[in-house]
């Protein structure tokens, strides 16, 4: 099936008014993926969104109940939200953080039903890469500018239109809905071509990664990482499969609403006890603790690479701290001027 | 080529300083790993000066590595970053004696949003220099654009390009710039206080408290920052745009008369907010109130450290 | 689908006692308020729970009570923070939240047949006296073996549960050491840090477990006593405190290594954290 560029806006109105629609939208020189209220708001000449659109699914900030005191005792009011979405135009490494972030939020013990309930309700349109940025390296971390995984349906640019091919059942009942016209064998063409065209040049050696992980815990490697770090989560904040959060209640008197912030492991607040006791105290461990859950914690756990290769983090960062030097040095070919 | 000069400079100075054991550490400038970037570095060893280097993509204040430090450290500082340094050592976080200033007159640092914008977006993959305009190029794209043009805009005010204190200077002097004139306060004090808060609704929406402003400040050394602080909580951790408002507004209080408006906070948010808007005002203010520049000399006590009869005293009530 | 792990139960706070002297740690008892909402909450000695005061907010305490001990739950807290504050300052009869039982729990079921051993410290006691009713519950008491508690405070008013200490005394079925770090007049019973009373003590390891929570000197001067007296790794088991929000292995901040405190733990034993970073 193809959609015409022409076309798109009015296709995405219509699928406005059923579905709650995620899609890129210019903020100045970025991107950045916000529900719109028109199908000519979204901008596809981007490379990738300045944050992930993980935050469709778990919002930088969210109310997971309210309450309010009564006579009778505390009532509660959960905030789960099932709305019906669309993210459109995700990129494939988005699409599969969010496979990813399906272990987090569903673990061997409990169900997180904030993040599981909007998973169910969200439709996954994906922008197939043509053009990978010089920071991308998915290609490194299971994933490519093509990859379909997670994704409902896929799109690839062909010039004035879209080349359009489900990826799942409900991808499938979709595009049927839509009424789209089918492909033509010069279409399929020009979309096996623009991939083929498109490169992910940057390379990260991950191979042996783990191991190294499993016995540098202590290793003095770690005392240089973090040295210009300004601990900030610039890099955290907007990483695709960083998940960590803060709960807050905000209240007057004891009548409020109990929320989640997303947090940051880079924070020292983060896991300073009560005691004034931290078991993460500097910068050191703190900057170890974020590769370590990455590629070690979360593939001991998971089996799978926190890491998805979209470059945000080094693109954000305000000092220039490149996770792909940091992996580099840790695998013994980095530079020691670094 | 003066730049490549001076990076030059700067290594045969860091070189000698370990050699002769002068210091322990050089905190400096490294080439990045993007185009147009470089990154601050740590250099212990003389042959690892060599790393160094100065262009007009050091963009980070380095003062901000040096508050507590064990040893003998050596900095490279350009105007701003002397300037912080003066603040710092008032503030006794820095030992005037352990530190070696090798300052560096600078003509300005490009801003990495204005570079994007020029390009719509696109990525920049390579960099042309051709002296006073680069050529940024990437995939199907070569557009040349004046460095002026890419300059910060805390760059183009600013009247301290050269270092206010330095054990050595590496290059010749900047030429003196005329007085900086507000005109971008000026606008925003002329619009009504709707609008004034519209614009800053606009701004700070886009905030998302990755707090790396805070953390890129020389100036933001508190143990616990207001903002973290739970006994009270003084503002919400969720980032609506009051809150957001309020911690921008809390940092720029907080830094009334120590800021010297080196523009680090702006080019570390990675979302492009123009927090100079709110820091200058109140550099505006210290400076007509209190006729006080932050760190611009040693001797020049901080316009909050000291009280004089004549100081202005807008705040009471009238007699 | 599972209840949302989030949403507190709520309690009625019958009993908020003053249970040291320095008054810095009190004792709540929670109420349920129907027998549905105590059957949804089925706990085992070592778990711990949110407690939530609505207005300021929640923080994981470890569950004092017994599940032995039907129709309430207890929290024994130290006022550190916004919430223990609050909850300090908690009028009896008010309504809290209480989400739970999380974490995992202490070994019941390895440990039939053995001796037991339990080594406490400071107000790191109240998972403790949750182990110990449960063990001492006459359906339970024949499952286990000798059962010997070394238990140190400063001085006596930091002692927790001083009434059932004293009644603990009197009994034959449970050997119960308490201990103050300096002489107070008065005081009848030992005087010396716990590693040494654990070295005088001097337990048996044969067919042995030992449970040791307490301040971290403690355990770190502890610990080579126990392994002295033949402890091995495998038979020494902690629980570890690390900040915590979520509860439920989510929101990052409590692991140590690749597990978390709040899910995988609060229990490992010491042979589990050899494995692990310290980070703790």
């Amino acid at each position: 099936m193809i959609i015409a560029k022409n076309d798109l806006p009015g296709l995405l109105d219509k699928l406005m008014s059923e579905y709650e629609v995620y899609a890129p939208v210019k903020e100045g020189a970025y991107s950045l993926y916000k529900k719109i209220k028109s199908g000519s708001e979204a901008c596809f000449g981007y490379v990738n969104s300045k944050i992930p659109p993980k935050g469709v699914l778990f919002p930088q900030s969210e109310k997971l109940f309210c309450y309010n005191m009564t006579g009778e005792g505390a009532k509660l009011e959960e905030c789960i939200d099932s709305g019906k979405k669309v993210v459109f135009g995700i990129r494939p490494c988005d699409a599969k953080s969010l496979l990813l972030l399906d272990n987090v939020f569903n673990n061997d013990k409990f169900r997180d039903p904030y993040y599981l309930t909007r998973r169910e309700n969200t439709l996954l349109v994906g922008m197939a890469c043509l053009e990978p940025a010089g920071t991308c390296f998915c290609t490194s971390m299971g994933t490519g500018p093509f990859d379909k995984a997670g994704l409902d349906i896929m799109l690839t640019d062909i010039g004035d239109a879209y080349l359009v091919e489900p990826v799942s059942e409900k991808g499938g009942a979709l595009a049927a809905g839509l009424g789209l016209s089918a492909a033509g064998e010069e279409q399929k063409a020009a979309a096996a071509k623009a991939r083929d065209s498109a490169e992910v040049a940057c390379r990260v050696n991950i191979e042996g990664l783990k191991a190294r992980l499993d016995a540098n815990f202590y290793d003095p490697i770690w005392e240089r990482f973090h040295e210009k770090c300004l601990g900030c989560a610039a890099c955290t904040y907007s990483c695709p499969t960083c998940h960590c959060f803060d709960i807050v209640d905000e209240a007057v008197d004891c009548n409020g609403c109990r929320v989640r912030n997303w947090d940051s492991c880079m924070f020292p607040l983060f896991t300073l006890h009560g005691s004034g006791h931290n078991p993460r105290p500097g910068g050191k461990e703190r900057m170890r603790q974020r590769v370590m859950h990455k590629f070690k914690y979360f593939v001991d756990n998971f089996n799978a690479t926190a890491c998805v290769g979209c470059g945000r983090c080094i693109k954000n960062c305000p000092v220039n701290l490149d996770i792909r030097e940091i992996l580099a040095d840790i695998q013994g070919e980095g530079r020691s001027d670094k | 080529m003066r730049m490549s000069k001076l990076a030059q400079a700067i290594r045969d100075a860091a070189k000698k300083l370990l050699e002769e054991k002068k210091v322990d550490l050089v905190v400096g400038f490294a080439k990045g790993s993007l185009p147009l970037r470089s990154t601050p570095c740590f250099i212990r060893k003389p042959e690892e000066a060599a790393a160094l280097t100065w262009d007009y993509t050091c963009e980070n204040n380095l003062a901000n590595y040096l508050r507590k430090r064990e040893g003998k450290v050596a900095v490279v500082a350009k105007g701003c970053d002397a300037r912080s340094i003066v603040t710092l050592i008032q503030e006794n976080q820095i030992n005037r004696d352990n530190l070696y200033v090798i300052g560096v007159p600078c003509s300005g640092m490009i801003d990495r949003f204005k570079v994007e914008e020029a390009v719509d977006g696109r990525e920049v993959l390579e960099v042309e220099d051709k002296g006073d305009a680069l050529v940024l190029k990437g995939k199907g794209f070569a557009r040349e654009v004046k460095l002026s043009d890419l300059c910060h805009d805390t760059c183009k005010v600013c009247r301290h390009g050269n270092p206010v204190i330095y054990d050595m200077l590496a290059g010749e002097p900047v030429p003196a710039k005329p007085e900086d004139t507000f005109a971008d306060v000026a606008a925003f004090e002329a619009l009504s206080p709707a609008e004034r808060r519209a614009a800053l609704a606009a701004e700070f929406s886009r905030c998302i408290r990755c707090y790396a402003c805070r953390n890129a400040c020389p100036m933001c050394y508190c143990t616990e920052c207001f903002v973290d602080c739970s006994t009270p909580v003084w503002i919400k951790k969720t980032p609506d745009v009051d809150d957001n408002i309020m911690f921008q507004a809390g940092r720029v209080f907080h830094s009334a008369g120590r800021c010297a408006d080196c523009g680090a906070c702006d080019r570390a948010c990675p979302m492009g907010i123009n927090l100079r808007g709110m820091t200058r005002k109140m550099v505006k203010e210290v400076k007509e109130l209190f006729g006080h520049e932050a760190g611009v000399s040693l001797d020049e006590k901080p316009a909050l450290s000291e009280f004089k009869a004549d100081d202005p005293q807008p705040f009471l009530v009238k007699e | 689908m599972q209840r949302n792990p989030y949403l507190p139960l709520p309690m009625k706070l019958v009993k908020n006692f003053t249970e040291t002297e320095d008054k810095l740690i009190h004792t709540f008892t929670f109420q349920f308020l129907s027998e549905e909402d105590e059957k949804s909450f089925p706990y085992m000695p070592g778990q711990f729970a949110e407690v939530c005061v609505f207005g300021k907010g929640e923080a994981p305490f470890g569950i004092a009570s017994s599940p032995t001990e039907p129709g309430f739950l207890k929290f024994s807290v130290a006022k550190v923070g916004v919430v223990s504050t609050a909850l300090h300052l908690m009028e009896e009869g008010t309504i809290a939240g209480v989400r739970g039982p999380l974490g995992n729990y202490y070994p019941v079921e390895q440990m039939k047949g053995k001796n037991i051993v339990i080594i406490g410290g400071g107000f790191a006691f109240t998972t403790l006296r949750s182990l110990i009713t449960y063990i001492l519950e006459p359906g339970h008491r024949g499952d286990y073996g000798r059962l010997t508690v070394i238990y140190g405070a400063r001085n006596p008013g930091l002692l927790l549960y001083k009434d059932e200490l004293d009644q603990w005394d009197q009994r034959s079925d449970i050997d119960l050491v308490c201990t103050i770090d300096r002489p107070v007049d008065g005081w009848t019973r030992k005087v010396g840090f716990v590693p040494a009373v654990t070295k005088e003590v001097a337990p048996s390891s044969e067919n042995a477990v030992a449970i040791i929570c307490g301040p971290p000197v403690m355990i770190k001067f502890t610990m080579p006593e126990l392994e002295a007296l033949g402890f091995k790794p495998e038979q020494i088991i902690m629980s570890l405190e690390n900040r915590m929000k979520c509860g439920i292995g989510m929101c990052g901040r409590c692991n140590v290594g690749n597990k978390y405190v709040c899910k995988d733990g609060p229990v490992f034993t010491k042979a589990e954290l050899n494995q692990l970073p310290n980070e703790y």
